[in-house]
């Protein structure tokens, strides 16, 4: 008996292991810099369209039609957040980290869009969707995978969803200015009142009337509101 | 990490472990190339082709064994057919008058290891050997045998290199892929000293082997890998010769697939139930502290991975039809799952990726020792059926050996 090679076969597997376990890590961390990435050019893209608005004093309404201010990119990011929350955990402190700069964008792109609505009189169609993903409500993973279908279905339609439980004040500000008492699922459509509970798709439609205006996508792309 | 997918890290520690244990043993000892040099001493020797219902290819067989570069005068070919059902016996008239051939004709028993005795003990040669009657050797598969024999006086029986013969659909260029891997795990469980089955198909033994530790036994229809248990157990060499060739013809449906492996698959559960006293036993070297162990995870890893595997798609499938019927959402393909940050890139699936990569090593090491190339389509099959047909036999091995079910050799 050759102990020896016994013991170089376990130390080569666990290498093996280890090289997987160093390569999916690797992976991730690019993950998390993706989404990095991302946050700041969303980031970038607010802050030059406030700087814009503060210099000029007033919207170019002309200009926004051409070249719309608010950043598509911000739908792809909820999709990406919930890879990295599947892949790394929702207790993981950067995924944390990441969902709270994604909420705060969120809330600014939000009132953003509320301002461009007012001065330019148009006729934004948003939804502003509230989960938790602590196990307290089972329906948010299907509610979400109705909003995902929208928001690929009408790429107009803007879908901010946020982490009820987050603990970011910004979130429990816009939480309290909604009024939101109800169970969870919960939307807001177009800030009229809030709607609580799970709805069908047929039902969700039902309460955005206004997805009859918006264009429709033949190439969706998906991403997730929830999870 | 849910405790089901740790089992499947586990159960992946040790197969990779396992192949690269083999690989090591390669490293260390390469097989050497065929030689053109002849024995200095033909021994003789008897072949035995048991037969049942096997008219369609004895002939064959028969004809292959008559073709080999061995003297007639040293070859003795012995036909039993073993209740046969069919025109088995009428075929085996056609060598009647062969000098080199006899020919028996007995009472099926229910088992092989019957018609294998009953020839042994009318024969009388130096060498005994077996050959299924639905396989055919090289002509030099018995010369290549004697030169082993010779080489090594420790040797007490030679396991060939088998190859399918001519593989022709899906299921049968699978079991090339299977035979081809084999082939480098025999010769690697050759280095080690630690050959777990002598095939029917021409294995070839020292008619003391039988002197001193007895005859075939029934071993839950399984006689052949019985056999290589018992010669461990007490002390017989085993080697293996991959110049030595046979090819043989495999089950080419599923059913009798799955009914040919439960029965090897449940002999060797039973067999290590029989022998249990050689796991992790050091006295029988690496047969007993890795092959056996292995072989027993190995047959666990499966049934577990693919019960997991299973029930992982069941629970997916089900969840995305209930959130459907739900949502009332319409089955649609996200764009999405086409960019790489939504590949898959666990430890798990690159864990996958090695082992598979160090399968397909073993087959490609394979083909190298036995000089052979399988074609990209029985790479395919492979890859692509036989983790959906091994469960099957694997679970119904477990099932007829829980409810001691008893099938027969001859299902």
């Amino acid at each position: 008996m050759h102990w020896q090679k016994y013991i170089l076969a376990f130390v080569i597997t666990g290498a093996i292991f280890g090289t997987a376990f160093y390569i999916a890590q690797r992976i991730d961390t690019q993950r998390i810099a993706d989404i990095r990435a991302t946050e700041e050019s969303i980031s970038i893209d607010i802050l030059s369209s406030e700087t814009q608005f503060e210099l000029l004093g007033h919207l170019d309404c002309k200009i926004i039609a051409e070249n719309p201010v608010l950043s598509d990119e911000l739908n792809a990011l909820a999709s990406r957040l919930s890879v990295a929350e599947e892949n790394l955990g929702a207790t993981n402190k950067e995924v944390i980290n990441l969902k709270e700069q994604y909420s705060l964008l969120e809330i600014k792109d939000y009132l953003l869009l509320q301002q461009i609505s007012e001065k330019c009189h148009s006729k934004p169609v948003f939804v502003l969707y509230f989960y938790s993903n602590r196990g307290d409500c089972k329906d948010c993973g299907r509610m979400g995978q109705e909003l995902s279908y929208l928001r690929e279905t009408y790429p107009g339609l803007r879908v901010y969803s946020f982490d009820y439980n987050l603990d970011l004040s910004a979130v429990k500000t816009l939480i309290a200015l909604q009024k939101l008492q109800g169970p969870l699922p919960a939307f807001i459509v177009n800030n009229r009142a809030p709607v609580y509970g799970f709805k069908t798709l047929d039902e969700v439609e039902k309460l955005i009337p206004e997805l009859k205006t918006l264009a429709t996508s033949t190439a969706a792309t998906s991403t997730k509101a929830s999870n | 990490m849910d405790i089901g997918s740790f089992g499947i890290y586990i159960f992946l520690f040790v197969g990779l472990y396992f192949e690269v244990f083999l690989l090591i043993s390669f490293l260390e000892k390469r097989p050497q190339q065929k030689t053109a040099t002849l024995p200095n001493y033909y021994p003789s020797t008897t072949i035995i082709i048991p037969c049942w219902n096997k008219a369609k290819t004895l002939a064959g067989t028969v004809e292959s064994l008559l073709a080999m570069d061995y003297p007639k005068d040293k070859l003795s070919i012995v036909i039993v057919d073993d209740g046969s059902t069919d025109n088995t016996y009428e075929a085996a008239q056609i060598f009647a008058h062969n000098p080199q051939i006899k020919i028996y004709q007995k009472k099926n028993e229910g088992s092989k290891y019957a018609a294998l005795n009953y020839a042994i003990n009318r024969s009388e040669s130096d060498l005994v050997g077996c050959l299924d009657a639905d396989s055919f050797v090289a002509k030099d598969a018995l010369l290549e045998v004697a030169k082993e024999f010779e080489r090594d006086p420790e040797a007490m029986a030679v396991a060939p290199a088998m190859k399918v013969n001519h593989p022709r659909n899906l299921l049968e260029l699978m079991q090339s892929v299977e035979y081809t891997f084999g082939i480098f795990y025999k010769k690697m469980f050759d280095n080690l000293s630690a050959i777990s089955v002598l095939p029917g198909p021409f294995s070839i033994y020292r008619r003391s082997v039988f002197e001193k530790i007895g005859l075939f036994r029934k071993a839950h229809h399984t006689e052949d890998m019985e056999m290589a248990f018992r010669m461990h157990a007490n002390g017989l060499k085993i080697t293996n010769v991959h110049t030595a060739l046979v090819y043989t013809n495999v089950p080419p449906t599923v059913g009798a697939l799955v009914r040919q492996r439960t029965r090897w698959s449940r002999g060797f559960l039973e067999n290590s139930r029989d022998y249990s006293y050689m796991y992790f036993n050091r006295k029988y070297g690496h047969f007993g502290v890795l092959v056996l162990p292995f072989g027993l995870v190995a047959f666990l890893g499966g049934l577990y991975t693919a019960s997991y595997t299973v029930w992982r798609i069941t629970e997916f499938v089900s969840t995305h039809v209930l959130d459907m019927l739900a949502t009332h959402v319409p089955p649609h393909v996200s764009t999405n799952s086409l960019q790489w940050f939504y590949i898959n890139t666990s430890m798990l699936s690159f864990l996958v990726i090695a082992t598979l990569g160090m399968t397909l090593m073993a087959v490609v090491l394979g083909q190298r020792i036995a000089q052979t190339r399988l074609p990209l389509k029985a790479f395919i099959s492979y890859f692509a059926l036989f983790g959906f047909i091994a469960p099957l036999w694997l679970a119904r091995a477990l099932w007829d050996t829980v409810w001691a079910q008893e099938r027969g050799w001859l299902v």
